[in-house]
């Protein structure tokens, strides 16, 4: 690359930077306000979703399950997949719902993706990091034993949800109907969500075939990197990595077919 | 300098494909001021949304060579649930320029007062078209792209932005969709009639308003 080329690419990454950080903002104050907290309710909800159903676990099924305490293995199921439901159902009608902000011509439709994705994501982490404090400071959820691979595990878990996101919206624009699956879809995803398991748990003509879910082989990452030598977890990081890379080349070239049609009033 | 070349534009809905413009060509050069004229539905917001880059071309290319403002009119370019104010810090952001430069402008520009705190969806069609000028205004561009909003507003708002726009910057280019027959003729060096998805050229801003007006 010479010079002229590596400082177009720098500029870019200004006006990209810049645009990113005025929709954030936007977007923020529009969905939360000034009032109260103002944006820290982009937290509250995947909280207060952990919280409750890890209440009804504890209370339903006891304090432990296979060696991990109750309330810390719902907490590691819940956030995450709030964090892929929420910015699936943000992504649908994203570009007509934002198509104002076209008319300047800096701000490009996989902004608004990113935008909403970036918010979802952090408000799981800091759901996830406030959590996880307290509950450390109650003794109900265990040192991280390796910290590198949690990260590594929520990384590919939200990359594989953002790639998903990069379909969803320009479908949606295509056809109305998209909208009506999408909570339904969302729904029957949980069971290969690695939520309520460990695939350890299964027999093993089952793990193969939960295995092939890019969610789950993150989510065993993420609670290994939590529990450590404790449990046994399945997962091969190259499952998320190449089904992210796949859907968000088929949801680019979407996006771009979309984008040459789409009207804005 | 803009150039549009072959440029078409066709809507889609469901299996219903309208053709809007077809085949339109149209070179603006530093500091011309462009009219646009044709009846309502001819095309001419579609072509400044083009022009603009808010929209895409179903076939053909524009070339941009100078910095152009977004289409200026009644909607678009903010947003409703927002204020004023934060409508104007988000172009400040956007557009890398200071913010309180901005916001001084657009204080004495849009004459608002305390309605800049409330949310654009409250304002009227004048007030919005105060507010979209002065965004667009407070932002420097070679050329500005205004659809028909001239129009609005009362004597006041329409003395400023003619200072403004006319006197100020007179030397910018700009392409103005109107139906004013006046304005198109005090200002205009050029106009383009669209008609049935084409356009025509005129250097002669008096018989192109003539060919309109038998439209």
């Amino acid at each position: 690359m010479d010079r002229s080329s590596f400082s177009r690419l720098y500029e870019g990454w200004l006006v990209q930077v810049r645009v990113v950080h005025a929709l954030m903002i936007r977007e923020l104050t529009t969905r939360f306000g000034r009032e109260n907290i103002g944006f820290l309710w982009i937290m509250v909800e995947p909280l207060l979703f952990a919280i409750l159903v890890g209440v009804i676990w504890r209370l339903t099924k006891g304090p432990e399950e296979h060696g991990m305490t109750i309330i810390a293995f719902v907490v590691t199921g819940y956030i995450p997949i709030t964090l892929f439901r929420h910015c699936v159902a943000r992504s649908v009608a994203v570009f007509t719902s934002n198509g104002s902000l076209l008319y300047h011509r800096q701000v490009k439709i996989l902004d608004f993706i990113l935008v909403r994705f970036i918010i979802e994501l952090l408000g799981g982490m800091m759901a996830y990091v406030f959590i996880a404090i307290i509950l450390i400071f109650f003794n109900e959820f265990p040192m991280p034993s390796d910290i590198g691979l949690l990260i590594a595990g929520w990384c590919l878990y939200a990359i594989f949800c953002f790639s998903l996101c990069l379909i969803i919206a320009p479908l949606s624009e295509m056809s109305e109907v998209l909208e009506k699956f999408v909570p339904v879809t969302t729904y029957i995803v949980l069971p290969f969500s690695g939520l309520f398991y460990m695939v350890s748990w299964m027999k093993p003509e089952v793990r193969d075939f939960l295995l092939l879910s890019p969610f789950v082989n993150g989510m065993e990452m993420m609670r290994k990197g939590i529990w450590g030598n404790q449990i046994t977890a399945y997962y091969n990081i190259w499952n998320p990595i190449v089904c992210s890379v796949v859907t968000a080349a088929i949801g680019l070239a979407l996006c771009r077919r979309v984008r040459r049609n789409l009207s804005v009033e | 300098m803009i150039v549009c070349r072959n440029i078409c534009k066709a809507y889609f809905h469901g299996r219903v494909r309208k053709n809007v413009l077809n085949d339109v060509n149209l070179t603006v050069e530093r500091g011309q001021r462009i009219a646009l004229l044709g009846r309502n539905g001819a095309g001419k917001s579609t072509l400044i949304k083009l022009i603009g880059g808010v929209e895409m071309p179903t076939s053909g290319k524009i070339t941009r060579q100078m910095s152009v403002s977004w289409p200026l009119g009644f909607a678009g370019g903010f947003q409703g649930s927002l204020t004023g104010y934060d409508n104007a810090r988000f172009i400040a952001r956007i557009y890398q320029r200071g913010y309180s430069q901005i916001r001084d402008f657009v204080e004495e520009f849009t004459e608002l007062g305390q309605q800049l705190k409330m949310p654009v969806k409250t304002y009227s069609s004048g007030m919005r078209a105060r507010l979209a000028f002065a965004l667009s205004l407070a932002i420097e561009f070679d050329c500005y792209l205004i659809d028909e909003i001239i129009l609005v507003g009362d004597q006041n708002f329409h003395r400023k932005c003619y200072h403004e726009l006319f006197e100020k910057r007179k030397d910018r280019a700009m392409i103005l969709a109107s139906h004013s027959t006046e304005v198109v003729r005090e200002y205009c060096d050029r106009a383009v009639v669209i008609h049935q998805g084409t356009a025509k050229d005129f250097g002669d801003v008096n018989l192109a308003l003539e060919i309109y007006s038998n439209l």
